[in-house]
């Protein structure tokens, strides 16, 4: 693995998606802002705001720099570098996960900071497990878009990690370990929160692994 | 593999609805290589085979000594690669893309660079999207040419470009060429394209490689012959012809293997050769496709 070559990709794509990153930074920042001010609508605001840029910055980068470099035909420009297809993917993925990080750590930083000054410190547990799975979502769009290629494919991805997104914060939200300590004010970390959280990352693991054995496999890249 | 930059050995890969078939192709150090044929013809699967980014299902490819697509990588160290469908980033300028380029390069040449710069006429400081698709295709060509390849893969370079474009873009390519000694691979369906820029010629039609040579060669042995027969004349049996046109008392003959023995064997079966015509590398290709179909039809 030539890691001089794919930190060289990854630095490319951080450049060219650079206003992108602040842009979401920004986003970021002016949301946690609108739920410090306090007060049910600004919470209820900032939380739907908050959760719509994180998801949209993930979706945008594995859009960009996956589906739209294909599309574009900068893909044969890359390819014509010497790189074999194991780097490309290699910096696709770990690319695409730097980028979202920094809001993604900016978001999860701050929002249990809030939480954490707040009366409603009860649900950091669901903060975290819930910041996780929009990590998972965009694992799924990243992997997608890597298979497939395919703009159609990695829309579907991104709109079921959306869905996903919804329907999981409802099923966590009910989840007695959860549900119990949800609205207290002080930090209650369950069995349940543990094995959700651990359940998480492992599928994150298992994703970006399957997509790494899926392109080691493929035989055609243009 | 001594002398050789690009070796093809019995190669093959399927589709679905296209196969190349047992290709086998050998490109020495040091040649220009024209590589010719129809659209769908297999050029481009050919060069994407070369380049690693299409694996073959049968057959060895070494390019630069190096086996592909397993050394891929390094093998493209020393590649310059630019294709039709090869686009830049629109948002970037092309000094970045230059940036870019040396940071991979070791034997990038910033002077040569910027010699190349003035010739094409370009502008580092402007964006990519902001360029025509022939400065689009000069800045590519830049960038591969100044990190000093030892192989130069150009596929299709010209295709899309205006008439004045392309034949700036092929000035150019040749007045850059003329004082190199690099080894290219050069295709394109455009046989003036690649009779300007060659010295070797490889016809490539279905999948298949149907003929390779020298491009003096191909000029030299293809001939068409006028001739006129006699009332009582039979056209005469010659090895060598490939195509039998015309009418029947002003038969057109056209020949792979022109010897001037033929003229008077011609005149000695009572048919006059009223003019034996070189034939332009066009209709080289064209006739040698139409050739190799009728056998493979018979």
């Amino acid at each position: 693995m030539n890691y001089t070559m794919v930190k060289r990709l990854v630095l490319k794509d951080w450049y060219l998606q650079r206003w992108a990153i602040l842009a979401s930074l920004a986003g970021i920042v002016a949301t946690l802002g609108i739920i410090a001010t306090g007060g049910k609508v600004s919470f209820l605001i900032g939380l739907i705001l908050l959760i719509m840029v994180i998801i949209s910055i993930g979706a945008q980068m594995a859009v960009a720099t996956i589906v739209t470099e294909r599309k574009e035909q900068t893909l044969p420009f890359v390819m014509s570098l010497p790189i074999s297809y194991r780097e490309y993917t290699t910096c696709k993925i770990w690319g695409n996960l730097l980028i979202f990080l920094v809001p993604w750590v900016t978001m999860v930083v701050g929002s249990c900071g809030l939480l954490l000054l707040s009366p409603s410190r009860g649900m950091l547990p669901y903060a975290v497990i819930m910041s996780t799975e929009i990590l998972l979502s965009t694992c799924l769009i990243l992997a997608v878009a890597l298979i497939t290629e395919s703009q159609g494919w990695t829309v579907a991805a991104i709109m079921a990690g959306n869905l996903a997104v919804n329907g999981i914060g409802y099923v966590v939200a009910h989840i007695a370990g959860i549900a119990k300590g949800m609205w207290g004010s002080t930090i209650q970390w369950s069995g349940a929160a543990s094995t959700l959280l651990l359940g998480e990352f492992t599928t994150i693991a298992l994703l970006l692994g399957v997509t790494s054995f899926v392109q080691s496999r493929k035989k055609d890249f243009l | 593999m001594n002398g050789l930059s690009v070796h093809f050995e019995g190669v093959s890969k399927i589709y679905p609805h296209f196969t190349l078939d047992n290709l086998s192709l050998e490109l020495p150090t040091g040649t220009i290589m024209g590589l010719i044929g129809a659209n769908g013809a297999g050029k481009s699967t050919t060069i994407r085979i070369l380049m690693g980014l299409v694996h073959q299902d049968q057959g060895q490819v070494h390019v630069l000594g190096r086996e592909m697509p397993r050394e891929q990588a390094a093998a493209k160290l020393n590649i310059g690669y630019v294709s039709e469908d090869m686009r830049l980033y629109g948002s970037a300028t092309l000094a970045w893309h230059m940036k870019f380029i040396r940071s991979i390069y070791p034997q990038w040449e910033q002077p040569y660079a910027e010699t190349l710069l003035r010739r094409f006429d370009l502008k580092p400081q402007q964006k990519i999207k902001g360029l025509s698709h022939g400065q689009r295709v000069k800045a590519a060509l830049l960038l591969a040419l100044a990190r000093r390849p030892r192989l130069l893969v150009l596929d299709e370079p010209t295709t899309g470009l205006d008439p004045v474009a392309r034949q700036e873009v092929l000035a150019e390519l040749m007045a850059v060429l003329a004082d190199e000694d690099r080894t290219i691979l050069f295709s394109s369906h455009n046989t003036l394209d690649v009779e300007q820029i060659s010295d070797q010629i490889t016809f490539i039609d279905r999948g298949r490689i149907i003929a390779s040579d020298n491009k003096e060669m191909f000029l030299d042995r293809w001939r068409r012959l006028r001739l006129a027969l006699l009332p009582d004349a039979v056209l005469p049996r010659l090895s060598g012809v490939v195509e039998v046109g015309g009418s029947g008392r002003l038969p057109v003959l056209v020949t792979d293997r022109f010897d001037p023995a033929m003229v008077s064997a011609c005149n000695d079966a009572g048919a006059t050769v009223q003019a034996v015509d070189p034939m332009t590398l066009e209709e080289i290709f064209v006739a040698n496709v139409h050739s190799r179909r009728e056998k493979q039809t018979v």
